[in-house]
């Protein structure tokens, strides 16, 4: 299907500065999502436009289910077959640059580039969901009586 | 056991292969799926003295699903993902490796499997140990060396394909099929070449007749008629996404020439996405295993809207019903109907719920069609329907099969007791990841358990006894000529019951919860052994929340319908033997 439609939906906004170089591709190879490999080059990272904005986390979650990130992370990204991301733990980074990273080139064991499909600012959108999540009560000690 | 069932056991051992009685060469033991063992050394009355006598750490961590296989004193086991293949002699001392084999696999196939990177297991078929690897490829290893001796692409990772499932081996083909039903996959199922790997046939589950390999005079489904059924059930080019995976087991009737599967469900999980019957999901197709002719199919639950796969194995009896010996499948459906069918013609002889069922109030055996309760309905339109009976999981899971004896005639089973909530959201299909549409909290059953093993008369639908469980039954059965039946539980427990009371004889708790299938096999000494995999896993590595240890950053709550589950158990990896 033609997803323009439903991405162009999904951005409000793109807005992004500053000159970090965007790292490598890994050595391990990634999935795509829809098969669009991320454009050479990658986007400019440097600050979350929409940083603690409640609005932008409100359409990040919204994205969480339309592009299917809940099928692998769980609804409310409390893990699944993919890791929970609600747990405060980050196995590559949990600053919002490095999550903004893992989202747009992917992750080896299936983590899905979305780069090719979705623009900054709609990642930018779900760093942000990401970010507005409370870690549950029981990390790290569970206990029973 | 009567004279006619050990020459039909006899019969089911693979053709030209080496193994013997006492050996299990093949996931189920025999063609049948029948998982019974005319094995008698272990009975009622010592049952109570089994003790473990050797274990082995696989080196992994997750669901261990599948079961080991033994042939002439060598003990085989796949891992899940990296799908390592070990070979125990059994002949020595602490059963040392021959060797192991270490394939490439890509990392990848771990997150386009949807429920944990498992494997259910390898086939033995001349000399050969013939198996799938997580990541789309089918191999030969030999059995004496462990050498490679073929590796042939099967499926498309790219597309959401991940192939745990075992292969079965008929003759020479090498049977296959892929999951994917929560990827929108286009389920197929392929026959390749026993000795050179290459992919003979390949037949698609949903379609035009052409790929779906209906021909016209061949193809006689028992309640439907016309052409193009796996097109016409679809909304145009749905079907394309529509799902239809094959991840459970195989079984073949070598009289009626008939390789039996089921397929799991069509994608997406909302149903208003695909409005039709969605043929052939969450059916049995019957095929001819050298080319792949499909010659009949039953749909268990048309346009399924409740995630019920078919994937649970067929197995092939020879029971009276209604009076008559017939010649029998029997299946236990995800969506809490036992089926018994006529194997040659697809009639549905008998169909009871083995669990509580409320989606639908019964099957009518006329048209072959559920009566569904229309306020069980889903749909994105629909909104949050509640209280489902059974969840999603199945009344009985496909990954845990059944067993049969006919030493007592019944089935035994692992069971779930358990309901759901179903709100269905529209779903888009994106290349790679999940295409599901659902959100489907669990509860208890009515009593309050979450899991029962049971016992089963086929030929009439109805219970015999069952042992209650406090969480969910998940792993498979085996049952012995010594009519005893062994099974493990999700908190860790493997036991042995009385095959014709349920009671329990023995328990030993093996570390992990298990998910796979105990066999029972004979050893260089000649004595009886049982053996069993523990690594909680497969669904119950989404499911039960924080059972995981191995990751730091990756720290679950506790899940809301089990949340004693990880007081009992952690993931693990250890193939258990015991004897008396």
């Amino acid at each position: 299907m033609d997803l323009r439609p439903l991405i162009l939906a999904l951005v409000v906004s793109a807005a992004c500065g500053g000159h970090d170089a965007a790292p490598a591709m890994g050595h391990e190879a990634r999935v795509f999502a829809g098969g669009v490999i991320p454009p050479a080059g990658g986007p400019q990272v440097s600050g979350n436009p929409f940083r603690g904005d409640r609005q932008s986390a409100a359409e990040g979650e919204r994205t969480f289910g339309v592009m299917n990130c809940d099928g692998c992370h769980g609804g409310g990204a409390v893990g699944w077959v993919g890791p929970s991301l609600r747990d405060g733990r980050w196995r590559y980074g949990g600053s919002d640059g490095e999550i903004f990273q893992s989202i747009y080139y992917g992750q080896p064991h299936g983590m899905p580039a979305y780069g090719g499909l979705l623009p900054p600012g709609a990642i930018w959108k779900l760093v942000t969901y990401l970010q507005s999540l409370e870690p549950p009560a029981n990390v790290p000690t569970q206990s029973w009586k | 056991m009567t004279r006619m069932a050990v020459l039909t056991l006899l019969a089911v051992l693979p053709a030209g292969g080496a193994a013997q009685r006492g050996d299990w060469p093949m996931p189920a033991k025999d063609y049948a799926a029948t998982r019974y063992s005319d094995l008698s050394e272990i009975t009622g009355a010592n049952a109570g003295r089994l003790r473990p006598v050797w274990s082995f750490s696989t080196g992994v961590l997750g669901g261990h699903e599948g079961q080991p296989l033994v042939v002439e004193h060598t003990m085989y086991v796949v891992t899940p993902y990296p799908n390592v293949l070990y070979a125990f002699d059994l002949t020595r001392e602490g059963y040392p490796l021959k060797w192991k084999y270490r394939p490439a696999v890509d990392p990848n196939a771990t997150g386009i499997a949807c429920c944990d990177a498992i494997n259910r297991g390898a086939f033995y078929a001349e000399g050969k140990i013939v198996y799938n690897l997580l990541d789309g490829h089918t191999v030969a290893v030999a059995a004496a060396t462990g050498q490679e001796l073929w590796k042939t692409r099967i499926a498309d990772l790219s597309q959401g394909e991940t192939t745990p499932v075992a292969p079965l081996v008929v003759k020479h083909r090498v049977i296959v099929g892929a999951s994917g039903g929560e990827f929108g996959i286009h389920g197929w199922l392929k026959g390749l070449d026993l000795e050179t790997g290459r992919i003979v046939w390949t037949a698609y589950n949903v379609g035009p007749d052409s790929e779906v390999l209906a021909k016209p005079r061949i193809f006689k489904p028992f309640y439907d008629r016309g052409a193009e059924l796996g097109l016409t059930s679809w909304p145009a080019d749905v079907w394309k996404n529509g799902g239809a995976p094959v991840w459970g087991w195989m079984s073949y009737d070598p009289d009626l020439d008939l390789l039996y599967y089921g397929t799991g469900n069509p994608a997406p999980y909302n149903p208003e996405q695909r409005a039709g019957d969605n043929k052939w999901t969450a059916s049995v197709l019957a095929r001819r295993p050298e080319d792949g002719t499909l010659v009949w199919a039953y749909q268990f639950t048309p346009h399924d809207g409740w995630d019920y796969d078919a994937a649970s194995e067929m197995i092939l009896a020879d029971l009276v019903v209604g009076g008559r010996p017939r010649k029998v499948l029997v299946h236990f459906d995800k969506n809490g109907f036992a089926y018994t069918m006529d194997r040659a013609t697809g009639e549905v002889l008998v169909a009871q719920p083995f669990v509580d069922v409320n989606w639908a109030k019964r099957v009518d055996v006329a048209t072959g069609r559920p009566v569904v309760d229309s306020t069980k309905l889903t749909g994105a339109s629909r909104g949050n329907v509640k209280h489902v009976c059974p969840t999603l999981e199945g009344g009985k899971s496909p990954a845990s099969p059944a067993a049969y004896s006919p030493r007592t005639g019944l089935f035994y089973l692992a069971t779930n007791n358990m309901c759901m909530d179903y709100q269905a959201t529209r779903a888009t299909r994106i290349a790679g990841t999940p295409f599901i549409g659902a959100n489907t909290p669990y509860h208890a059953g009515r009593g309050g358990y979450l899991g029962a093993f049971i016992a089963w008369d086929a030929g009439v639908g109805k219970k015999v006894w069952q042992t209650t469980e406090p969480f969910p039954v998940w792993s498979g059965a085996v049952v012995t000529a010594g009519d005893v039946v062994f099974y493990g539980t999700l908190d860790g427990w493997f036991k042995a019951a009385d095959a014709r009371t349920g009671k329990v004889l023995w328990r030993f708790k093996v570390g992990s919860g298990v998910v796979g299938n105990p066999i029972t096999f004979t050893g260089a000494d000649g004595r009886q052994y049982v053996a069993v995999y523990a690594g909680i896993g497969g669904d119950w590595f989404l499911l039960s929340g924080d059972v995981r240890s191995d990751d730091p950053a990756d720290v679950r709550p506790p899940a809301d319908f089990m949340p004693d589950i990880a007081r009992h158990t952690s993931q693990g990896g250890i193939v258990w033997i015991f004897a008396l």
